[in-house]
């Protein structure tokens, strides 16, 4: 199994629908995805889509994050013409206002749907509270896309499970230099998922892991990467191309929605509930500024990072408020880090490349 | 509390900060009185009572310390609660709104993003946090919290900023997590908010040092709601034509709703505003002389610039009468309700403006040009505050196109007025001001 | 004897520095780079060694910086104007803390650790405020030489403050300014501390460590430095030639190569 052999978003959806299957379009971040699937309803996450900017900007003020902008600009130029549903988790201010924006003033081509995710720090309410969201999602997907079928849920628990334990693999096998390939492999990979039904994802990801050489790929210093989404591409092949080696992530895309304990047995809302509040730390979600550094220092520790670099998204408020306080905190534990301001829409460029390139060289 | 920390506060209060004033009136006193401005009628008598009140309210905090307990607040949090604990409370956001009118926003926004944070944060936070680094404040000293208080009813960004304070001060942040309503309220956010204040108590409990008195907080919460109507009701007075204040003035007699209110100082302060406004009313007298336009404003103030919008638009005989944002402490005061006080406690912030749909918005913003007389409408595009922002280009095309009115979007910043081009805005005001003369 | 040279293209300016196996300098130059960054890197490198009475043949190892590096196949190796800048700054200056360079495209702070080391730095982002670029398209407007920025904002009897940060906003507040007859003197002061205040925001994620190096082609506007030096509250040294600082620690990366 090789990155060339997975199906791209594009193909992949004109598949599936081909097919008849239903789709969702899904806007960051953090959302339950199961409830979806046991609707039958593949969800197509929406983080960044490489479209040039136009239509978007009549309806947003450039100081909104470029997340923002390619959502809506994908949703303007008719990329969402084809799904049954749109859902807007609420993750911060701008995808907040984005989602009513959408819903009240756009007439979009699909339903609105809407999933509140409970702030921390998390009251004792917020687990019943949690339930009671899923609940509404679950009867607003109902409405849509038909009643899920018998046993349908306990099904895509059960792929959550599959996943969970994949996805944990990857990560472990990657921190403990036993998986040899490079971030822009890594994470076409793990980006599959976004898009691809767990029927069709499990067995490519497991292929890979059982293929994936353990040796081969970038030598260099090794970094954690923080940040939103492993974004824009080009990112991820400077890295590789700088010899540099991300040992773990703390992206909110990736492991802070990927790496948390699969779902238990007990009633599969309140096992949702519980992987929610179990998640890693993270700012969209509010967690304290303690919590966030004593795991970042967990994950740096056991990758053997000697450096985090930061990718932050223009204009991302969540992640720009924690990020002064991390630095600090980090560079008190012996860990420099690297600031890296990026659009998704946009590569980042010589300016940036050197100043990874001069924090590899500050490193060794 | 320690007992001298008490004594002495009290002592302020009954004589030091009297003398005080009587001593910075006798300076003032020798002061040339400003040229009066043909363009507005006679200012509002009230305005030195609230200089007094507010100053008298930073000053004495630097006294509180020791002698209570003090809470930095976000302007939406349910302070009701506090107040039946005797917190000293702080708004940054006031803090905020006061630095950017002293034009000293940029100055302390340079100062946080000396420490790392962007200068693309909301400045209310920035030139907090900027403050809380470099110690500088045009209100003398701001007294350390013992506590924080939040709620997300406004935005997620106060969590963010908060969130960084209870990191370097080490101190407990409260979180009063109120679900965004994308539609209609549901039964179910009514119950997390009711458990959450539930669970709120006891933590409060701790950090005052002493239990909770349902009396007290019920007698608190009646004082603040009739505030907040009272205040209501002072805006109403600018249905009348000529409206007998202006929202530049209304801006700046918030400041006891948002930051003092279940105290009785701003409910006394009320009373006099109302009472003069409705002398005014009666007399027909106008916060602008010639009131041949009325116009509504959408966002926060541009504090830096009050001033001389105020003028700008007088000089050309229109007036603003209404404001989403000045409303946002009167509108939804109405649910408070003592014979159910957790749930009408969680509908009341709840149903606040920034924490509800856009369609919501829109419908409010009808309302209020139609109970306003409005002819126009002035959008600010506030850099700082994405929540209030984004989405007004499409609410100023839909509601103008509704109704019929011209409108017209500024780019600008509550208080870093380093990201806000003089020249762009007046260019896009002129061309409005043609639309609506030729309207 | 063995030489070595360093060559630093940046977007702007392309500039060279050949060095003896002692450390010592032996020649140098700053050109323009223009549209071609390879032709540029070589035409720098030759006035070098015109100057130096050398030839490439005599070249032990090269060492490419700056931009435009990867497109000097001349050189043996590439490494980034960070490390080049902090060790050329260090070699002219043993006992440096920061350097503060201000580039036509970019500005950087370099804290230094030990023997020329890079311990942390900061870069600024997309944005031209804090750049040469901002004072370049300032003079423009103004009608006024580059060169003598420096100059007229030193003489300037008081300053007109620049409110907006970006370049484009800028640009129209310093036209309405002119219009309403401020010196423009005073209005270049402000530019001056536009930039400064732009780039001391910078230094403060990382912190001052005396001693203060500036380099870069706006440390020869002597306003600017100035107002470095009262903004930070520490004296500020130039090299004799700030631009060639890059060129510099090249050379001498190209020399620790060698070895
Ligand atoms: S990048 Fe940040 S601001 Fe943008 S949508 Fe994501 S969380 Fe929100
Ligand atoms: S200005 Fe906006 S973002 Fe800033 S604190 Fe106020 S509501 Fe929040």
């Amino acid at each position: 199994m090789s990155p060339a052999q997975l199906p791209s978003r594009g193909d992949y959806f004109k598949q599936w629908r081909g097919g008849g299957g239903k789709v969702c379009a899904v806007f960051p971040a953090q959302y339950p995805k199961e409830l979806l699937w046991a609707h039958g309803v593949l969800p197509m996450e929406v983080w960044d889509p490489p479209l040039a900017p136009a239509r978007a900007q009549g309806h947003l003020q450039p100081y909104i994050c470029s997340v923002v902008r390619q959502g809506l600009e994908l949703l303007l130029a008719g990329g969402m013409d084809e799904v049954g549903a749109i859902l807007f988790p609420h993750t911060c201010d701008s995808l907040q206002n984005l989602a009513s924006l959408v819903a009240d003033y756009l007439e979009p081509p699909a339903p609105s749907l809407f999933f509140y995710n409970p702030k921390a720090p998390f009251a004792a309410a917020a687990k019943g509270f949690y339930v009671s969201q899923l609940q509404a999602l679950e009867d607003d997907l109902a409405l849509i896309f038909g009643p899920a079928p018998e046993g349908a849920m306990e099904q895509a628990l059960e792929w959550s499970r599959r996943l969970s334990e994949l996805y944990a693999r990857a990560y472990a096998r990657r921190a403990a230099g036993e998986l040899g390939v490079g971030a822009a492999e890594f994470y076409r990979l793990l980006r599959a998922g976004e898009y691809l039904h767990p029927q069709d994802y499990i067995p490519l990801l497991e292929a890979w892991l059982n293929e994936a050489p353990a040796q081969g790929g970038p030598q260099g210093q090794g970094i954690l990467l923080s940040g939103v989404l492993p974004s824009p591409p080009d990112l991820m092949e400077t890295l590789d191309g700088l010899d540099l080696r991300v040992v773990h992530d703390d992206l909110l895309s990736m492991s802070r929605r990927l790496l948390y304990p699969p779902p238990g047995k007990g009633g599969p809302l309140e096992a949702l509930a519980d992987c929610f509040l179990a998640m890693p730390p993270c700012s969209t979600r509010g967690s304290s500024l303690s919590e966030r550094l004593e795991w970042l220092g967990g994950l740096a520790q056991s990758g053997g990072a000697q450096g985090v670099v930061f990718s932050v998204v223009k204009f991302c408020e969540p992640e720009l408020f924690d990020l002064p306080e991390l630095r600090r905190g980090l560079k008190e534990a012996g860990l420099p880090s690297l600031v890296l301001e990026v659009d998704v829409n946009q590569e980042v460029g010589g300016q940036a490349a050197t100043r990874l390139e001069a924090f590899g060289e500050m490193l060794s | 509390m320690s007992l001298s920390a008490k004594a002495r506060m009290q002592f302020m209060k009954d004589l030091g900060f009297p003398a005080m004033l009587s001593l910075a009136k006798a300076t003032k006193g020798k002061r040339k009185p400003r040229k009066a401005n043909p363009d507005f009628g006679p200012p509002l008598k009230c305005a030195a009572r609230l200089k007094e009140i507010m100053t008298r309210h930073y000053y004495l905090s630097r006294f509180a310390p020791g002698a209570r307990p003090v809470a930095w607040v976000t302007s939406g949090a349910p302070v009701e609660l506090l107040r039946a604990f005797d917190f000293y409370t702080i708004y940054p956001e006031n803090h905020g709104a006061l630095c950017g009118a002293q034009k000293m926003g940029p100055e302390l926004c340079v100062a946080a993003e000396e420490e790392g944070y962007s200068p693309d944060l909301c400045s209310y936070a920035r030139v907090d946090l900027g403050h809380f680094f470099s110690g500088k404040t045009p209100a003398g000293k701001l007294p350390k919290p013992d506590l924080l208080f939040c709620s997300n009813n406004i935005c997620q960004t106060v969590v963010y900023w908060y969130k960084v304070l209870a990191h370097r001060l080490n101190i407990p942040l409260v979180l009063f997590d109120t679900p965004f309503n994308y539609g209609e309220i549901t039964e179910a956010n009514i119950a997390y908010m009711k458990d959450q204040i539930l669970e709120m108590i006891p933590v409060l409990e701790k950090a005052a040092g002493k239990a909770f008195n349902m009396e007290r907080f019920m007698r608190l919460a009646e004082l603040s709601k009739s505030t907040s109507q009272l205040w209501g009701q002072c805006l109403e007075t600018m249905q009348t034509r000529p409206a007998p204040m202006t929202i530049f003035d209304a801006f700046v007699h918030l400041a006891p709703v948002v930051s003092l209110r279940g105290l009785p100082v701003a409910q006394d302060y009320y009373e006099i505003l109302l009472a003069e406004l409705t002398d005014r009313v009666e007399r027909g007298i106008g916060a602008i002389t010639n009131e041949k336009k009325r116009l509504m404003w959408d966002n926060i103030a541009v504090w830096y610039k009050v001033r001389d919008f105020s003028e700008l638009f007088a000089a050309r005989g229109m007036n603003f009468v209404a404001a989403t944002y000045t409303n946002a402490w009167a509108e939804t005061i109405k649910h408070l309700d003592m014979s159910h006080p957790w749930e009408s406690l969680a509908k009341t912030y709840s149903l606040v403006i920034l924490n509800n749909n856009l369609e919501h918005r829109l419908g409010l913003m009808e309302k209020m040009v139609r109970e306003y007389a409005v002819d126009g409408l002035v959008v600010h595009s506030a850099r700082s505050c994405k929540p209030y922002s984004l989405g007004q280009y499409d609410l100023k095309r839909l509601l103008s196109h509704r109704l019929g009115i011209p409108a017209v979007v500024i780019e600008a910043d509550i208080t870093d007025y380093r990201f806000f081009s003089e020249e762009q805005a007046l260019t896009r005001l002129e061309a409005f001001f043609e639309a609506l003369e030729a309207a | 004897m063995s030489y070595f040279a360093g060559i630093d293209v940046g977007s702007l300016s392309s500039d060279a520095a050949v060095i003896d196996q002692d450390g010592r300098l032996k020649g140098w130059s700053v050109t323009e780079t223009g549209p071609h960054s390879t032709n540029a890197a070589e035409a720098a490198l030759d006035a070098a060694l015109t100057m130096a009475g050398l030839s490439r043949d005599e070249l032990a190892f090269v060492v490419a910086t700056g931009y435009g590096r990867a497109a000097v196949p001349l050189a043996g190796k590439k490494i980034t104007e960070i490390s080049c800048h902090a060790l050329g700054a260090y070699s002219l200056f043993p006992d440096v803390g920061t350097v503060i360079d201000i580039g036509g495209q970019d500005s950087k702070v370099i804290r230094l650790g030990e023997n020329g080391r890079v311990a942390d730095f900061v870069m600024n982002d997309k944005c031209a405020a804090g750049t040469g670029r901002f004072l370049e398209v300032m003079a423009a407007k103004l009608g006024v030489g580059l060169n003598d920025l420096g100059r007229l904002s030193l003489a300037a009897g008081g300053e007109v403050s620049i409110s907006s940060v970006c370049t484009v906003f800028a640009e129209s507040e310093v036209v309405s300014l002119v219009a309403k007859n401020h010196p423009i003197d005073q209005v270049i002061k402000g530019l001056h501390r536009s930039v400064v205040n732009r780039v001391a925001a910078m230094t403060g994620n990382i912190g001052i460590k005396p001693r203060v190096i500036m380099s870069g082609g706006v440390a020869k506007n002597a306003g600017v430095v100035a107002l470095m030096s009262e903004r930070l509250g520490v004296d500020i040294s130039v090299p004799e030639e700030p631009q060639i600082v890059g060129a510099l620690g090249a050379a001498l990366m190209a020399a620790r190569e060698a070895k």
